[in-house]
């Protein structure tokens, strides 16, 4: 498989704290790749650095094998990197079609639809994240909708914008029993319709069921990587998430 | 999904029905008196309105809360009388050119508002008035420095025309700044208030758009400062008063801070207000002042969103959603 997203050498330091630390990642054209760590191993960070939120103080992003290390968020947004949220962030005053509307105006999306209506693929794009029937929520305002919705509203408007790669925070963060199954249903279909797809994820039983392959993070540095049954096994993966004793206890 | 229809439907029928039953009560209003006292301070309200309207676009609508929004209207000031007594331009001329000024300065407020987060860029904004106050006191031979300038051609020799002017030029405004509102660039401006960054995860140039809200609220506050200097045939360092900021911001809040149309009534409401208190004229920004604080602590949606509840419906709506219709009668006659 060919790489999509090329990521080399990649730092970030915020004050004390060295966030991203010489992260290197090749992710490969329609796979689903896991990113895990621990809590504040630098995840997030990572997502915001691949999606120019955040500037890198050194290496570089290579998508497709054009340079997006500098570019503004809404510049690699448009290239076909859509992002979703950790903490959902919908537009709270706008209807939840408005807020998937939005992802309609940009130039990426604009270029794409040729000439078919703004609305009809607003809706497509809820009924692509299970959002059936669509009408039942689609006229609440944001900030009105569970969060279990919201979740799933963040991805319909990252996929308004067609994108090649989804970078998903934390989808199943915060779910339900139900909403997890759904949760795991779409990005599967997702993943079927071709598009490369990226999950930070701390629940490990749903991530074991859909990712290919496994990155882990600690402290900024990837420690592990590979299918995820190896990685699992891993000392130094183990180590980090539990400690050095904590690491025995599975000896 | 037919709620859902009726609801946008009901949204664009009411709206087109208060606009309308406004601007018909409002055309009447001179047949029933030909008051000078009494259509003076109507001009006055639909000149605040479209000032109202103008800080709306940008505060209510995309979220940068400007308190110096009497920059626009000042700078237009000046620029219009410039106009008419140097170029002896008639005022249908230098009204367009003053926005075109309010623009202008816009632009060049806009830059900060890119640095500054929101509350930080308020506080910023308190000062720009201030500075063009220094300005034009620092080359009195040029601007009239803290004299004013006397001398403007008036809108009209006959208040009924002056009335019909500015409650024409008020009703298109008004118009022009709903149609934004409601289409596709409305709809970026209010995802950029409700989240930026989302926005920018979603593709959206939020630096051009912010820019665009400055220009816009720029013009329409400059089109008001312009009107009102034909209207008082002077200019003065007044238009750059704080108070005129403030009125621009109760106007558009006591109506309702979002939806544009607010800024009417608030502008209507606040007029009057305003004249009962004539006698106690000192005390003018203490009321300002109060009804604020009350506007924002017992109806932060304004007047017009506690009118639009009774309907449930909502008063910015994107007008991509009207399509609706059309789908829902296609599937009726498929």
């Amino acid at each position: 498989m060919q790489s999509i997203l090329e990521i080399n050498g990649l730092c970030r330091r915020f004050g004390g704290i060295q966030a991203v630390d010489d992260f290197s990642l090749d992710i490969k054209e329609g796979e689903i790749l896991g990113l895990i760590g621990p809590n504040g191993a630098g995840k997030t960070t990572l997502f915001n650095l691949i999606t120019g939120f955040v500037k890198p103080d050194s290496g570089t992003v290579f998508f497709k094998k054009k340079n997006i290390t500098k570019l503004k968020p809404h510049k690699i947004a448009n290239m076909g990197i859509a992002r979703t949220f950790q903490q959902t962030k919908p537009f709270k005053s706008m209807l939840a079609v408005e807020n998937v509307a939005v992802s309609l105006m940009s130039k990426r999306a604009k270029e794409s639809k040729n000439g078919s209506d703004a609305l009809e693929i607003a809706l497509k794009a809820l009924e692509r994240v299970e959002v059936i029937p669509p009408e039942s929520n689609m006229f609440k305002l944001g900030s009105q909708l569970s969060h279990g919705y919201t979740k799933r509203l963040d991805i319909a408007r990252a996929l308004a914008l067609e994108p090649e790669i989804l970078l998903l925070d934390e989808p199943f963060g915060g779910l339900g029993f139900k909403e997890m199954s759904i949760m795991n249903k779409v990005i599967q279909k997702l993943h079927d319709e071709g598009i490369t797809i990226v999950i930070i994820e701390h629940k490990m039983r749903e991530l074991m069921k859909l990712a290919e392959r496994l990155t882990v993070m600690h402290f900024g540095a990837k420690i592990a990587e590979g299918p995820p049954r190896e990685v699992a096994k891993n000392e130094k993966v183990c180590e980090a998430y539990l400690g050095k004793e904590g690491g025995n206890l599975f000896a | 999904m037919k709620n859902a229809v009726t609801l946008v439907k009901k949204a664009w029928s009411f709206r087109l029905k208060i606009f309308l039953l406004t601007s018909f009560i409002l055309a009447l209003l001179p047949a029933l008196t030909q008051n000078y006292y009494i259509l003076e301070i109507l001009i006055f309200a639909n000149i605040y309105s479209i000032f109202g309207a103008s800080w709306d676009i940008l505060g209510g609508v995309t979220g940068i809360f400007s308190l110096g929004q009497a920059l626009f209207f000042g700078v237009a000031a000046y620029m219009s009388g410039a106009l008419n007594l140097f170029l002896g331009l008639p005022p249908w001329m230098t009204i367009p050119i003053g926005g075109a000024f309010g623009v202008i300065v816009g632009s060049v407020v806009a830059v900060p508002s890119l640095r500054l987060k929101n509350e930080y860029f308020a506080i910023a904004s308190l000062i720009f008035p201030s500075i063009l106050t220094g300005i034009i006191s620092m080359y009195p031979e040029l601007t009239g420095g803290e004299v004013e300038i006397y001398g403007l051609a008036p809108i009209s020799g006959d208040i009924v025309v002056t009335y019909y002017s500015s409650l024409l030029l008020m009703l298109v405004s008004i118009y022009v700044l709903v149609k934004i509102l409601n289409s596709r660039i409305g709809l970026i401006f209010r995802s950029i208030r409700d989240d930026k960054e989302t926005a920018e995860a979603s593709g959206i140039d939020t630096t051009k758009y912010k820019f665009l809200a400055f220009a816009i609220s720029g013009f329409f506050a400059g089109i008001a400062g312009g009107f009102q200097a034909h209207l008082l045939m002077s200019v003065g360092l007044f238009v750059f008063d704080p108070f005129y900021s403030l009125q621009a911001m109760v106007n558009a809040a006591l109506g309702g801070m979002g939806t544009i149309v607010g800024a009417i009534g608030g502008s209507y409401l606040m007029s009057f207000l305003n004249e009962a208190l004539r006698s106690i004229a000192q005390f003018r920004v203490l009321v300002y002042a109060l009804v604020m604080i009350l506007v924002f602590r017992y109806l932060p949606g304004g007047i017009i969103r506690l009118l639009a509840k009774r309907y449930r419906i909502s008063l910015e709506t994107w007008s991509g959603l009207k399509k609706l219709r059309r789908r829902e009668n296609d599937a009726i006659h498929s």
